[in-house]
């Protein structure tokens, strides 16, 4: 029907009723259509946020795991078990986890004569992989005199506060490492002597690190076993803020250190908002869809005697359906189109109102202008439909 | 276009009536360009025989077929294709858009499947007697305008079979003949089978075949 168009049969429906429905239905479908990008485009952009938060070099991270200790378990060993271990390294979300194994025996050291220093300590070795800064040097085996440290830059920085104060030295991160210390290792017998050298400071690991092989040796032979429990462990994972290993940690009654996963806790609430935002969104336009529906059948039911006449003289009723739901592609045209400009312009404020923000963009997301599209093509197409039902009802 | 009545009957018809009928219960093939006149008198049937063949009623026993096929088993699209293509209808109660002009009724159909260009609307109206009536609308117009509007309209359209339900039954013999003849000369041009229904036999319909409903 190459000639044929709307405007011929336009004459023959009757829409002059009932405008304050249209109306509503229409301005019920641009805020719904605004709620809805507005929603989806805040997800993206949080998802943005906490990945711009929690990029690191390599990819991954690395948190100290311990057992929240309470007043009901406070008596009890709240150490992690090889089992505890073993389940944590099974986590889908996790990428692994090793043990921080603890001396078990009286540790001592001394700095000697430079520096007058004296304490007792405690050791911890852990899986090399996990620590970030692992020389060559890092090794031990059995009868080796001198015992390599990888030294806690936390440590470093908090003696170098303390030390002025008890007539000690400040140390630097280089002169650190010259610094020769003594090892003294209670054993049931009597001490065994070591010389310890710092030959690295990790910014990861809050502890003062032994390699495996010694801290092995020194707990079967000088404690009282040689598998201990671990009173932490590090875990690593590609994303600290994952709902899934927050959820675990807290139904395990594992404690970390909640500023790593702020924006974790925070996410899971801003995404709660959004989904009951977007939920909101939706029903509002189902409801104008439901609305403009109403108008549609009122619409035809006023011209029923000249619909049925128009499909008795041949009109066919996929093009009357086509037709009607075209003229209204300009109007649901423009409130998407107008309901993206709005988002649009409120994603510029908010990259606007938070700067510094890299990994947010002044642009709405082009899956925004997506939805908007989709959303076009299915109120089109369910006016389209419903006309067409009605049509055949006639 | 092929059209036929297998063993047509329509679920009111009382079986004495169906004995005596040369349509219903019968098999009835129209020929191209065949012109038959179908005569009953009131209540027989005639209206209910139109509308059948049009697919606007199903409250029959048996099949009408459109090129073999039973329309039975046509969904609207079907009938819009045959509606704007082949097959044209003279309703007896005409059918018209009361709200829209006597120009707009003729050419809403003319537009759907263009066969002749606007201006013929004038010339055939102006033939017929209602050229001033054209930018009336059609609800002020008398039954015998209003039967020439339909008969207009039935005319824009390609078709191969043409039914007529009592087409003059408002018209004095004048212009019974005048519409007629323009009739005759439209069918005749799209080499069509004229399928008319009427009280009694129509002289100056040419008629090819009579059948007694």
């Amino acid at each position: 029907m190459p000639s044929l168009s709307a405007r011929h049969i336009a004459p023959f429906f009757d829409g002059r009723q009932n405008k304050a429905s249209r109306w509503f239905s229409y301005a019920g479908l641009g805020i719904g259509i605004l709620l809805l990008l507005c929603a989806v485009q805040m997800y993206i952009n949080i998802n943005r946020l906490v990945r711009e938060k929690s990029t690191r070099s390599t990819g991954y991270e690395y948190i100290s795991v311990s057992k929240l200790i309470t007043n009901e378990n406070m008596g009890k060993d709240n150490r992690f078990t090889p089992a505890d271990v073993q389940q944590l390294q099974q986590q889908p979300f996790l990428e692994g986890a090793a043990p921080l194994i603890a001396n078990q025996f009286r540790v001592k050291a001394s700095a000697g004569n430079i520096i007058p220093f004296s304490t007792d300590l405690f050791i911890e070795s852990i899986n090399e992989a996990f620590i970030d800064t692992v020389p060559p040097g890092f090794t031990w085996q059995e009868g080796q005199p001198d015992v390599p440290v990888i030294f806690s830059s936390d440590f470093l920085e908090m003696y170098n506060i303390f030390a002025p104060g008890q007539d000690l030295p400040q140390l630097s991160e280089k002169t650190v490492s010259s610094v020769s210390i003594m090892l003294e290792c209670y054993t049931p017998g009597g001490m065994q002597q070591y010389k310890a050298h710092i030959v690295a400071l990790s910014d990861r690991i809050n502890s003062i690190l032994v390699p495996s092989s010694f801290m092995h040796y020194a707990n079967k032979n000088f404690g009282t076993t040689a598998q201990p429990n671990a009173g932490r462990v590090y875990i690593k994972t590609k994303d600290a803020n994952s709902p899934e290993l927050l959820q675990y940690l807290e139904a395990n009654q594992y404690r970390i250190n909640k500023d790593r996963t702020w924006l974790g806790r925070s996410k899971q609430l801003f995404q709660a908002i959004i989904s009951t935002l977007a939920g909101f969104g939706v029903l509002v336009i189902v409801l104008a869809m439901v609305l403009f529906s109403f108008y549609l059948q009122l619409m035809i039911a006023r011209s029923k005697d000249n619909l049925a006449l128009l499909l008795t003289l041949g009109y066919s009723p996929g093009w009357i359906g086509r037709t009607v739901a075209k003229r209204w592609v300009p109007v649901y045209a423009t409130i998407v189109v107008v309901s993206l400009a709005i988002t649009a312009v409120l994603q510029y404020g908010f990259k606007m109102s938070m700067p510094g923000r890299a990994g947010l963009s002044p642009w709405i997301h082009w899956s925004i202008a997506v939805i908007a599209t989709g959303l076009l093509a299915i109120s089109v197409m369910v006016n389209y439909r419903l006309v067409k039902k009605m049509l055949g009802r006639l | 276009m092929h059209i036929e009545l297998q063993q047509v009957l329509p679920v009111f018809i009382e079986p004495e009536k169906m004995a005596a009928s040369e349509v219903w219960g019968k098999l009835v093939a129209i020929a191209p360009g065949e012109q038959v006149q179908v005569i009953a008198p009131s209540g027989s049937g005639k209206t209910s025989l139109v509308h059948f063949l049009y697919g606007l009623r199903k409250d029959y026993a048996g099949k009408v077929t459109y090129d073999k096929k039973d329309i039975r088993g046509f969904n609207p699209e079907d009938f819009a294709r045959y509606r704007q293509q082949e097959i044209s209808v003279v309703f007896q109660d005409m059918r018209l858009f009361t709200d829209q002009t006597v120009f707009d009724n003729i050419n809403i159909k003319r537009v759907l499947a263009p066969y002749h260009p606007e201006s013929r609307i004038t010339e055939m109206a102006n033939r017929l007697g209602i050229g001033s009536k054209l930018g009336k609308l059609s609800s002020t117009c008398s039954y015998g305008e209003q039967q020439r509007i339909a008969i207009i309209r039935s005319l824009m359209q390609p078709f191969s079979i043409l039914l007529l339900d009592e087409p003059f039954s408002h018209l004095d013999e004048h212009n019974r003949q005048i519409a007629m003849t323009l009739i005759a000369e439209e069918a005749a041009a799209r080499q069509a089978a004229i399928i008319l229904a009427d009280l009694k036999r129509i002289d100056y319909f040419p008629a090819t075949r009579i059948l007694n409903l």
